[in-house]
């Protein structure tokens, strides 16, 4: 049973009771991210992500932190490019104490001048440490070059922004746009939906603010082939291109196409590539999509004298898919859709996670019901005629490895 | 609704064990093998993973295209595992699809370890070593344990090398599946929404022909001794040390304890180590952890920092292991408080359960409800940490580092 409300400062509330749980999740999501800093700090949504966290409502860095711990609340802060979160799973009677600690964070931060040196140091190593990871790094890469400003920043910031960034930043970062216009607060497991309310309308009642104007997407760059060195013992090569976004009509016909190519359990990539070639130990293609964009996106790592062949079947996959699928590939993909649906319901973190990225693409939740049709309606001809609506090619294509690929001219440009 | 426990054992040595509830939205079946790279001969090192693989690709009447298309068709959650000492195999699906997923993972167990199949996957290995030739962090942990188990096989490599792998005929893998996957050495286990009767009939149909035979393994209890080694690569831009002693083995029962002692000192938030290392930017991880195996075990403290700050971040961390009693009672309750709420969330679904189930089965030979496990976590106090401290006092390590080049 899902209730969904807001509260008069703006925040919407969505709370599902699952009595046959014991436990509890909540998600909060707050407009504002990665896209929304000044271009000269690049990353200080990061550091204030992890601020939040390191003392507030008069409790110190280490006070607060233990007072998740003394109730095992496992809690995670986060930045998105457009949104910040701030999740948790716990045992559902701690839900109280919990969202006074969530409401602590968001409303009364005391961004410690100190902690920002802390944090800045750590973020820097991990930037460092991303040379140490080819597949995470390629894929880091190519977003770079494939998505439009600011919509192509990493997650781990870079290295000019996060040095530059400073606490000031962080003040105006947090008396500017971070409230409860526009946020969204989702909770699920073992609670009853009036007890919740109550707790969330005393903990979050005075909480002011928010809607950060969070620019709008642009157009995605041409399509090209990138080549990075990388002394790496293999070749990472990876593809991104246009598709429908979250919500569209054809949103499930686009999931579906490319789980029938790049599932790594019976996809087509993962058959060809890996079981009958023995050519990779990982090969996937997925379909991300969100309010403003979607994405199908590829991934294959192989030793560098079997990269040529692997980049050729990872496009041939491609090219080929429409007019060669079978029933028996869109049922296979239709079933393990609606298997991990039905799996999804049983934990509360990926119900209430569910839930809040529902409310904030579409201003609601989907039924069970109505996801389940909406697969159910997907058909062979429809694949087609999205395939010819929406086809894979150009695309952008990365490779990080010692030797740049042959890439075909026809793949990456309209002519 | 309540879950109830069950157990029965096939006359072929296969044990059966189930926990089922039919408030579950879906139920988890899975082998536990006991047998790993430590099960391993020399000149087999890999054939355990290598095999694992195999497993997928095809029986006497299904290839491999038919047992991935089948999955698919199940919406079935599965994979496989292979560690040092256990091999395990396990999938999740909605209840009406359990039966053909027991009967799928139970064909699966007996392979025809078809040839062009077998040279095929062998290749898929090869890129797996690669894969991880390319993750510092995976390549310290194998070398450091290797090094630190010596001559004992618990520090036996679970991939193998190139070359190890490249050596191993289709043979040697049917002669070590021979000696190592009898019915007698290996739980099979299901839990959340199953029926228990119909699961031990299929399995007594599936599984009942199957040939027993021993299977055993000498577990030894490791001896070490200090030492360690420095590692060093090129175009490595993050260094990173491990510290390695003797722990408590899965048998022990000072495994409560002192893996409470490891959230304590090391846990990823809110440790000893968190506030000293990561809190204040020295280094960007730094961990603890109890590592308990069949006989034997171990006890490692892991940090990575930039290069140039490496001693210092090892130096901290040494001195604070090194007092490991030297912690508040609040700090005690608080790592038992993230273990409770650990447990019960992974508890609740499944699969969780079913690994859970799984692997107390094949160290201890017994099931433990998960109120009964939270007890334990609960009841641990100070004093049984020391006496813990007293077998096992963490206090002379083996040092390892990874450096650039």
């Amino acid at each position: 049973m899902i209730h969904a409300t807001s509260l008069p400062n703006g925040l919407s509330v969505i709370i599902e009771e699952m009595p046959h749980v014991e436990s509890a999740a909540y998600d909060l999501l707050i407009p504002g991210g990665l896209a929304c800093d000044p271009e000269s700090a690049v990353g200080s949504s990061i550091i204030f992500a992890d601020l939040i966290g390191r003392g507030a409502g008069g409790l110190g860095s280490r006070e607060l932190c233990e007072a998740f711990e003394n109730d095992g609340i496992r809690h995670g802060e986060w930045v998105g490019l457009d949104r910040f979160g701030l999740s948790g799973s716990l045992i559902a009677s701690r839900l109280p104490r919990a969202l006074d600690l969530v409401a602590l964070m968001v409303q009364a931060p005391s961004l410690p001048e100190e902690e920002v040196e802390n944090i800045r140091s750590v973020l820097l190593q991990d930037l460092e440490a991303l040379k140490d990871n080819p597949a995470r790094r390629a894929m880091v890469e190519l977003n770079k070059r494939y998505y439009p400003a600011p919509f192509n920043r990493s997650t781990l910031g870079d290295a000019d922004g996060l040095r530059s960034t400073d606490r000031e930043r962080m003040v105006a970062l947090h008396k500017g746009a971070f409230g409860p216009r526009g946020a969204i607060l989702s909770v699920a497991g073992n609670v009853k939906a009036d007890a919740v309310l109550r707790d969330i309308e005393r903990a979050f009642g005075d909480w002011q603010g928010g809607a950060a104007a969070v620019p709008a997407f642009g157009a995605i760059s041409p399509h090209e082939y990138f080549h990075v060195e990388s002394d790496s013992a293999q070749m990472q090569i990876v593809m991104a291109s246009p598709s429908v976004k979250f919500g569209e009509e054809c949103y499930y016909v686009g999931k579906l196409a490319v789980s029938i190519l790049g599932s790594s359990m019976f996809g087509r990539l993962f058959m060809e590539l890996r079981e009958k070639r023995g050519l990779c130990y990982s090969v996937y293609a997925r379909h991300g999509a969100n309010a403003s964009y979607g994405t199908v996106s590829a991934y294959v790592g192989t030793t560098p004298e079997r990269a040529q062949e692997s980049l050729d079947l990872l496009l041939g996959g491609f090219s080929s898919l429409r007019g060669s699928v079978s029933e028996a590939e869109l049922c296979r993909a239709k079933v393990n859709l609606k298997s991990a649906l039905v799996m999804g319901e049983e934990s509360p973190g990926s119900r209430a996670a569910s839930n809040v990225t529902d409310w904030w693409l579409l201003k609601r939740v989907r039924t069970l019901q109505e996801i389940n049709e909406g697969i159910s309606a997907v058909s062979v001809e429809g694949i087609d005629q999205f395939l010819g609506r929406h086809p894979f090619f150009p695309c952008s294509i990365l490779t990080l490895g010692r030797e740049p690929l042959r890439v075909p001219a026809e793949a990456t440009s309209r002519g | 609704m309540k879950s109830k426990f069950h157990q029965h054992v096939l006359p072929n040595g296969l044990q059966l064990l189930g926990e089922s509830n039919p408030a579950n939205a879906s139920a988890a079946v899975g082998f536990f093998v006991r047998t790993g790279a430590r099960d391993e001969r020399r000149e087999e090192s890999g054939v355990s993973h290598f095999l694992e693989h195999m497993l997928f690709k095809g029986t006497a009447t299904r290839s491999a295209i038919d047992i991935n298309l089948e999955l698919g068709n199940l919406g079935a959650q599965a994979n496989a595992f292979t560690s040092e000492e256990n091999t395990v195999y396990y999938s999740a699906v909605i209840p009406e699809n359990f039966r053909l997923m027991q009967a799928l993972l139970s064909d699966m167990m007996r392979p025809s370890l078809d040839p062009h199949e077998f040279d095929m996957e062998k290749k898929v290995i090869l890129e797996e070593i690669a894969l991880y030739q390319d993750r510092p962090h995976f390549f310290l942990f194998e070398n450091a344990f290797k090094d630190f188990f010596g001559s004992h096989p618990a520090g036996n490599s679970v991939l193998g090398s190139h070359e190890s792998v490249s050596g191993i005929s289709r043979d040697a893998m049917r002669s070590y599946f021979d000696r190592r996957y009898s019915p007698s050495n290996m739980v099979l286990v299901a839990s959340g929404n199953f029926s228990w009767g119909d699961f031990v009939a299929d399995a007594e149909q599936l599984c009942g022909g199957w040939t027993s035979f021993p299977a055993l393994r000498d577990t030894p209890r490791h001896l070490m001794s200090p030492g360690g080694r420095t590692f060093h690569r090129r175009n490595l831009s993050h260094a990173h040390a491990v510290l390695i002693t003797a722990g408590p083995a899965a048998q022990d029962e000072e495994r409560y304890p002192l893996s409470l002692l490891a959230a304590v000192l090391g846990d990823s938030v809110g440790s000893k180590l968190y506030w000293a290392l990561v809190d204040k930017g020295l280094a960007d991880s730094a961990s603890v952890d109890s590592d308990e195996r069949d006989g034997t075990g171990c006890f490692s403290v892991y940090v990575s920092a930039s290069p140039e700050r490496l001693n210092e971040v090892v130096e901290i961390a040494r001195k604070i292991v090194e007092k490991p009693l030297e912690f508040s009672d609040a700090d005690l309750e608080r790592a038992k408080a993230k273990t409770v709420s650990r447990i019960v969330l992974d508890g609740e679904l499944p699969m969780g359960r079913l690994m859970s189930l799984g692997m107390e089965w094949t160290y201890r030979k017994t099931t433990t409800p998960l109120e009964q496990i939270i007890s334990r976590v609960q009841g641990v106090g100070r004093a049984d940490i020391e006496e813990a401290l007293r077998r096992y006092p963490v206090r002379e390590w083996a040092d390892y580092r990874l450096l650039p080049a």
